[in-house]
């Protein structure tokens, strides 16, 4: 049985249709990437998937069944943009919001230590929010979102306003957690990470599902879309072949839509200037992916 | 029901923990225990133990006529024979004015009093008003002499002999504009602490935290408890500070000491105080969903106290006419209920009829702007720095749209 199954949802705002045609399913123990460009509609599934806003059309299951009182006790759910009282003091308002995930007081206040101590947050308890910088507001608000030990997590850009140290930190309690047999849906644009940590992910564009399936399969299925070249000269412009760019002494060609490596090969091949002494094709990363199926969408719209 | 509860609990700490509540809170009892204080001792500093005098020149008071049980003695009554006599003690000091009753009182009803500075106090008068009503009284029964110094107590009982009011109760007339104040008071500072929590939570994205946690009829209903709770507590100390007051007043003031607690209207307020502050609470939140600024909302709400207000602007029709059918209206409708109806209750008997559909009539709309805000927060809490339109609300609160 799925987590979360989302199909075929839709929901408008006045004239503005946030999101179009999403379906993906959440399997238990995985942890999943929710991807998109900025407006495309990733947050609006979120928050339909939570009962924040409900659907126009379409049907959302978590746990088997319709949202209800007790499986939101089962969900920890960390917002795009923190959502603490910012004139209260940090412990008791982690304590109250896990009261309200169904914790008693006394479990909240033992669990909550150690997570403070984890954290680096204890010296800092008994400060207002609003008095703790961006990436303690954000640690703290990853406590609120996992204190109730919550089977399913939403957490929406995890890693903003994190240095590397804590970025470091949040994978390993994410990858923690996965292991502990939590499903984990992830929403981020940092490739890297999404990389490091999914097993399967969703493309949304356009409020459509435009890209699902496990990210090796994917990164397989573009890899096609990017060769990596090394040589004498410069590979210059791609003449409408490929997009170049240079890093680490070698040329990194994405590939226009439809264009195969052979054919960016022959025109490589007839450049005056361009002595080359490797041509291989490379293996799509996701940030490559990502950028190649948006820009399609947005020419396939365009023409 | 627990989150409910824990909602009410975290609103009501937070917002009593405030400087702002426990400075508008402390104000008040400061405020009563200053004006009391200022009473008390201009009351002592003005007390005068000395003489009155008087001239009887109609021939109708005898020093040995006193009334029966007219209260306490405050002064010595002196009579004079002749106003040079009386003129002459005024200004030697030994007396603190005196009364002249001319040759023909018994004709005109006239006296005249004469003081230096101050005039004697009320209580010295009347107890030269009950010494005359005794000596004019002289020749009749003890109960009948009694009768006439003490003057007639009118009361007014409805057919059912169930209410009554009393013109001797004068805290009966006090109060409803006691309550009525206390009401708006707490409305204006309830209302817009609500306002500000809800707009706030939206503004900084708690409100999508919350909801995750429990439904918008829960996260509603266990704030308009919460906060209900805070205007309670204050209340509660406003009104403890009131009843010191007159303890220690009646002190000093012998008018106090004839103060009633009138239960009944008691009784009224608090029927019709809690479903009030429901209603206003539905009312403020759904005006803190649909706004987008806190700025936006008061001034929306600043019209919706006025909704509110309105019984204050009929007060003279409520003392002149409390029956009148504009006030039997203001009686019904739901956001006038409470003050018209405290405030007729002390002037005329408010038929059951009306009582009971007010107040029926004031409980479903304090469950439907329940209804109406949760619906109106889902609707629009997370429409950042978009209004909610009326078109919009109205969608909200269509059920079919759910």
């Amino acid at each position: 049985m799925a987590t979360v199954s989302i199909s075929h949802v839709s929901k408008r705002f006045g004239d503005v249709q946030a999101v179009a045609d999403v379906s993906f399913s959440l399997e238990p123990g995985e942890i999943f990437g929710l991807l998109g460009p900025n407006g495309a509609g990733k947050t609006t599934t979120i928050r339909m998937m939570l009962d924040i806003f409900r659907p126009d059309s379409g049907e959302i299951r978590l746990f088997g069944g319709s949202l209800n009182e007790d499986t939101k006790k089962r969900i920890g759910y960390l917002p795009e943009e923190r959502g603490l009282y910012k004139d209260l003091k940090l412990e008791p308002t982690l304590v109250y919001f896990a009261t309200l995930k169904g914790l008693s007081e006394a479990d909240a206040r033992a669990r909550l230590e150690g997570w403070l101590q984890r954290f680096d947050l204890y010296a800092h308890r008994n400060k207002k929010v609003q008095e703790l910088s961006r990436g303690m507001q954000q640690k703290a608000q990853l406590i609120a979102t996992l204190l109730h030990e919550p089977d399913l997590i939403v957490i929406d850009e995890p890693f903003a306003g994190l240095d590397p140290v804590n970025t470091r930190l949040v994978k390993e309690i994410i990858e923690e957690q996965r292991q502990a047999g939590k499903t984990i849906l992830m929403s981020t644009h940092q490739m890297q990470q999404v990389e490091a940590l999914c097993t399967r992910i969703a493309l949304i564009n356009r409020g459509r599902t435009v890209l699902y399936g496990p990210v090796e399969q994917i990164k397989r299925d573009f890899a096609g879309n990017a060769v990596i070249v090394e040589g004498q000269g410069e590979v210059g412009d791609g003449d409408g072949l490929f997009q170049a760019r240079h890093e680490n002494g070698e040329w990194r060609l994405t590939l226009e839509p439809g264009v195969s490596p052979q054919m960016v090969l022959r025109a490589l091949a007839e450049r005056d200037g361009l002595q080359i002494e490797r041509f291989e094709i490379a293996e799509a990363s996701l940030d490559d992916v990502f950028v190649t199926v948006v820009r399609g969408d947005r020419e396939a719209d365009d023409a | 029901m627990r989150e409910l509860w824990l909602v009410a609990k975290h609103e009501y700490l937070r917002m009593v923990r405030r400087r702002a509540f426990l400075l508008g809170t402390l104000a008040m009892p400061l405020l009563i225990i200053v004006i009391t204080a200022i009473s008390v001792t201009i009351a002592i500093g003005k007390r005068d133990d000395r003489p009155l005098g008087y001239v009887d020149q109609a021939g109708v008071l005898s020093a040995a006529v006193q009334p029966a049980s007219s209260g306490e003695r405050v002064v010595e009554l002196r009579a004079f024979a002749d106003t040079q006599a009386a003129e002459g003690a005024l200004q030697a000091g030994q007396i603190q004015g005196y009364y002249v009753l001319p040759a023909d009182y018994m004709q005109s009803g006239q006296v005249h009093l004469y003081y230096w500075e101050n005039a004697p106090t009320d209580a010295v008068q009347q107890q030269f008003d009950h010494f005359i009503r005794a000596n004019l009284a002289a020749g009749l029964p003890p109960d009948v002499q009694q009768r006439a110094i003490e003057g007639s107590s009118v009361t007014i009982r409805s057919a059912d002999g169930k209410r009554e009011i009393n013109n001797q109760n004068w805290i009966a007339l006090v109060l409803p504009f006691v309550a009525s104040f206390f009401f708006v008071m707490a409305v204006m500072t309830s209302g817009g602490y609500l306002l500000q929590a809800v707009t706030t939570e939206k503004e900084n994205r708690t409100m999508e935290v919350m909801i995750t946690s429990l439904t918008p009829e829960q996260l509603v209903s266990g704030k308009a408890a919460g906060l209900m709770a805070v205007s309670l507590t204050q209340i509660g100390i406003w009104t403890l500070a009131v009843v010191i007051g007159l303890i220690v007043g009646a002190q000093y003031f012998a008018p106090l000491r004839q103060a009633e607690v009138p239960w009944g209207m008691l009784g009224i307020a608090v029927l019709y105080f809690l479903p009030s502050y429901v209603l206003v609470a539905g009312i403020m939140v759904a005006i803190g969903s649909a706004v987008t600024e806190i700025q936006q909302g008061q001034q929306i709400a600043g019209l919706i106290n006025l909704l509110f207000f309105v019984p204050f602007f009929f007060l003279a029709l409520v003392i002149a006419n409390p029956d009148s059918p504009v006030l039997v209206a203001l009686s019904l409708f739901p956001t006038t209920a409470f003050m018209t109806i405290t405030m007729r209750w002390s002037l005329a008997v408010v038929p059951l009829w009306q009582m009971a559909v007010s107040w029926i009539l004031l409980v479903a709309s304090a469950a439907g702007s329940l209804w109406v805000s949760a619906r109106v927060l889902r609707a629009g809490m997370l429409r950042y720095g978009q209004r909610l339109n009326l078109r919009g609300v109205w969608r909200a609160v269509r059920p079919l749209t759910r």
